[in-house]
């Protein structure tokens, strides 16, 4: 008992933090319906802060905390509210996830450029010695870290539920999450109210952040995956909680810190138990998605009034001149050759090799295109079916000798199945959820799957040979560059049979109302499998060519950070149209290249540029760089269309007016 | 008073029912939407499903077409038991539905709706189909398509996409896409809501002709008893989740209870 003890309780400070997560996500969900995957880097960036200001401008603790938890904080929460979420309340649940994803990865990239790239070493504890042991539990030391930790999230879920229960703003939060507009019909400021729980959830992603301080060793800014458990164990407890209640909420994420903690503990140090401990968490996270039925009715429309929803505004239909589409096609030909010319010829080799990444990417985003803007499901693990494919290339080619083009096929199928599996588990729940899941089996990879050396190669990665067939050798950069142009063909080929054919009509009608489309005869489950295998396969194989450029690919080439930054890319780019995934491919590769003549610690302001792009996804879902295009082509069609008329008034004018006055 | 049937029996002589829901019973936290319903549609047969707010109509339209699954009873449609069949499959066995609130696919053309209609009635998207390149329309589909479109007159419309198009075409894009499937059951829910008084004519004589020059059967739930008079041959009135009458719409608009089920319990 004493033993068990000494393992349990160690893990409810780790749980009460875990409890402010879940509570912060929670509350924002509820009064704004926005699933707030950002809120790991605000615990973060409250982290950093907190930690600069006492250590750098030797600011007393409680300062500190003032202005890091309780003041910049909510105020950083407030300005998401009112820069983004604010405009986006009736937007899709896809949008506002994809805004939230945009969040996730623009916020660690700005920690960096404010807080510099070194790593900190034992941050400051907010308020008892964490070097100092308080007294002891069944033997137990509890030190003044825990103790502080445990104490001021009893304090803050009590205010909390008390807030719910008996004010007035804990009323009206709970009438905005019944209807948003018919508690405004009642009369009550729901803006005001979400803004209310973005400020207040901010808040305690703030205090979640700065009380983890003394429970880790070290704060390292550029590594995005510090804060992921943080994150994971948070979304399980709330999803435990259905979203919903907060006291559920605080019980499973307490629940979560004590069970990791002694599973850690009692199983026998070995290989087991190295797979199960990293393993465990995302076990949970999917069974609470996947079985728990208090989220079913997440995805469901609830609110009253939505019935007299006015119908969505049309799609912007493209006004392009018929004369554009002839000197259109040719300067895009004339692009393609310019391109392949100037990649055999004169480019320097540093850049080819860019450009050969560029195509290859190209091919991976198109998995994007099947899935997020083909059958509108959104996918956060596109990366790990990347890596699937690489690993599977890599591995089969130095293993078993096979020529890395057929190791690149096998891979694929792979990464397939993989898919296929995901949406038959999966095949219960849609939307959000699937989402969630998909992130879940990404985090999953990452910190579990490609650990091994058999399957990402371990620390050294996995060698993947250039492709060589028969006379041709695709060794050097510049005929790997037309091999990779070649798949990229045949890929987005392949891509518009299916967008054009039967099944991307029967994916265009799942987008539009999966009711409707069941209610014709067609099979939801097999529409979702045909496209995440397809989908998984597509990324595979792009992923194989991806290692292969490289000659070798390592579990970080492909860790979740890639699966965002892809999606969010694509979306910028465009997401229903072959051309979205490749303009895409490109200005990522080409990102890329100019990121490494800038300070490392500035490398992220491209990535955030991305993301906001991706933010506006409710305004324009087929991409603002596509709406930006179409704008340009109708401006120049409609100058076209006056230019015309002006000279067929002229025309006549001439004949009997000899000095037309108007230009 | 007009008797209601025995749970099960037809009320009328009928070789077979095409549609039989025999005591379906449902209830959502303690309140019993559907108590015991029972209902039979013949081939070809027009039925009106009618009753106050909050009777338990959509409730028994979901069941029936699989979108819920009841607590208690079972549905026979064609000589299959529905029972636990995803709605996919029930719509394969001919059934085809519209919604109350518009179900369209708001990006795709209203031809594109019909085609989608169209390929799933033949079976499954065959992806070997798609990547030989062998799946633009063939002749005799584009052929249905323009017929079908006559036919609930949508014609000049049929290359905008549904986003653009008001609640009233909407709701004959709905019920061209529900007829492209050639069902052997027609369930139309409330497919004058949101209508105005013409739209809501030319809805019932499509209804209508539908009916006749189809032999197609039809089960509408409709609150304009006007529209309900038009277009079917008996009505079946549910109120609190249960069957309170049914027969021919006259004889059962003056039925005792049904008044009182409408009009309030002094009537």
């Amino acid at each position: 008992m004493t033993n068990f003890l000494n393992y349990a309780l160690p893990g409810i400070p780790y749980g009460c933090d875990f409890a402010l997560m879940a509570l912060g996500l929670v509350i924002t969900f509820r009064a704004t319906g926005v699933f707030n995957l950002a809120f790991g880097a605000q615990a973060f960036f409250a982290a950093f802060i907190f930690d600069l200001l006492v250590r750098s401008q030797g600011l007393p603790v409680w300062a500190a905390f003032i202005v890091s938890v309780l003041v910049i904080s909510p105020l950083i929460g407030l300005g998401l509210d009112r820069f983004l979420f604010r405009h986006i309340p009736t937007a899709s649940m896809t949008a506002k996830v994809i805004s939230a994803v945009g969040l996730l990865i623009a916020l660690p990239q700005m920690i960096p450029i404010f807080f510099g790239t070194t790593t900190r070493l034992n941050p400051p504890s907010l308020w008892l010695d964490p070097n100092h042991i308080e007294f002891h539990i069944f033997n137990t030391p509890v030190n003044g870290g825990e103790l502080s930790t445990m104490v001021i999230t009893l304090g803050v879920v009590v205010a909390v539920v008390a807030m719910f229960r008996w004010t007035a703003i804990g009323l009206e939060m709970r009438a905005v999450v019944e209807s948003r507009r018919l508690s405004q019909l009642q009369g009550i400021d729901s803006p005001k109210v979400a803004a209310t729980a973005w400020a207040m959830s901010s808040l305690l992603a703030g205090l979640a952040g700065v009380l983890m301080l003394p429970l880790t060793a070290e704060l390292i800014p550029t590594d995005p995956l510090q804060f992921t458990s943080l994150l994971v164990a948070g979304l399980t407890a709330a999803a435990i909680a259905s979203m919903r209640s907060v006291p559920i909420a605080f019980l499973a994420a307490v629940a979560l810190g004590v069970v990791e903690n002694v599973i850690h503990g009692y199983l026998p140090s070995g290989v087991l138990t190295q797979a199960v401990v990293p393993a465990f968490p995302f076990v949970v996270l999917v069974a609470a998605l996947l079985f728990n039925p208090g989220l079913r009715t997440l995805d469901l429309s609830k609110d009253p009034l939505a019935g007299v929803d006015p119908p969505p505004p049309p799609p912007a239909v493209a006004i392009r001149d018929p004369r554009l589409v002839v000197p259109m096609r040719w300067s895009w030909r004339l692009l393609l050759i310019g391109f392949v010319v100037s990649a055999l010829t004169w480019v320097p080799g540093y850049w080819v090799t860019s450009l050969a990444q560029g195509l290859v990417l190209s091919t991976v985003f198109l998995s994007v295109t099947l899935i997020t803007g083909m059958s509108g499901q959104l996918s956060l693990c596109q990366a790990t079916f990347a890596g699937i494919g690489a690993f599977a290339a890599g591995q089969l080619a130095v293993h078993s000798g096979m020529s890395v083009l057929v190791g690149a096929l096998v891979g694929a199928a792979i990464a397939a199945a993989a898919g296929g599996l995901i949406a038959l588990v999966a095949v219960r729940i849609s939307g959000l959820l699937l989402t969630l899941v998909t992130l879940a089996f990404a985090l999953f990879a990452d910190q579990f799957l490609f650990q091994y050396s058999w399957s990402g190669g371990g620390l050294t990665g996995v060698k993947v040979p250039r492709p060589v067939i028969g006379p041709f050798d695709f060794g050097s950069d510049r005929a790997f560059l037309v091999l990779a142009l070649v798949v990229l063909a045949l890929i987005s080929g392949l891509v518009a049979l299916v967008q054009r054919g039967t099944t991307g009509r029967f994916l265009a009608a799942m987008r539009g109302s999966p009711v409707a489309t069941a209610s014709l005869g067609i099979s939801l489950t097999r529409a979702k499998v045909t496209v995440f295998l397809l989908s998984a396969g597509v990324a595979g194989l792009g992923g194989a060519f991806y290692g292969s450029l490289y000659q070798g690919a390592s579990a970080s080439n492909f860790n979740y950070a890639y699966s965002l930054a892809f999606v969010v890319v694509v979306i910028t780019t465009g997401s229903t149209r072959i051309e979205g995934a490749i303009q895409a491919g490109m200005s990522f590769a080409i990102v890329q290249l100019i990121l490494t003549y800038v300070p490392v610690r500035f490398g992220g302001l491209l990535p955030v540029l991305f993301a906001v792009g991706a933010m506006t996804y409710a305004q324009h879902p087929e991409g603002i760089v596509e709406y930006q295009k179409s704008k340009w082509m109708g401006r120049v069609s409609r100058g076209l269309a006056a230019y015309d008329s002006r000279r067929a008034s002229r025309a006549p004018a001439e004949l009997t007016v000899p000095e037309p006055s108007h230009g | 008073m007009v008797e209601a049937p025995a749970f099960g029996q037809a009320p009328f002589d009928l070789p077979s029912p095409l549609l039989e829901a025999r005591s379906v019973s449902i209830s959502f936290g303690g309140v019993l939407a559907l108590d015991e319903a029972s209902l039979v549609v013949g081939p070809g047969e027009s039925v009106g499903l009618v009753g106050p707010n909050g009777a338990g109509k959509t409730t028994l339209f979901d069941c029936i077409s699989g979108r819920r699954r009841p607590d208690r009873g079972t549905v026979k449609f064609d000589g299959h038991s529905l029972d636990g069949l995803p709605a996919f499959r029930r719509a394969r066995l001919g059934m085809a539905r519209t919604f109350q609130r518009i179900e369209v696919f708001p990006e795709l053309t209203v031809r594109d709706h019909f085609l989608v209609a169209e390929r799933a009635r033949q079976g499954e998207a065959s992806l070997w189909r798609d990547l030989l390149n062998m799946s633009s329309p063939r002749a005799a589909e584009v052929e249905r398509v323009d017929a079908l479109a006559a036919l609930v007159g949508v014609t000049e419309l049929l290359d905008v996409p549904v986003a653009a198009l008001g609640l009233g075409t909407c709701r004959l894009v709905e019920l061209g896409r529900a007829l492209a499937c050639e069902p052997k059951l027609l369930l139309a829910d409330e497919p004058s809501s949101g209508l105005d008084i013409h739209e809501t004519h030319a809805l019932a004589d499509v209804l209508r002709t539908i009916q006749s020059e189809r032999g197609m059967a039809v089960l509408l739930v409709e609150h304009d008893l006007q529209m309900v008079a038009r277009t079917v041959d008996r009505v079946v009135v549910l109120d609190l989740g249960r069957v309170i009458a049914e027969g021919p719409f006259d004889r059962v608009i003056d039925d005792p209870e049904v008044r009182r089920a409408y009009l309030g319990r002094s009537a």
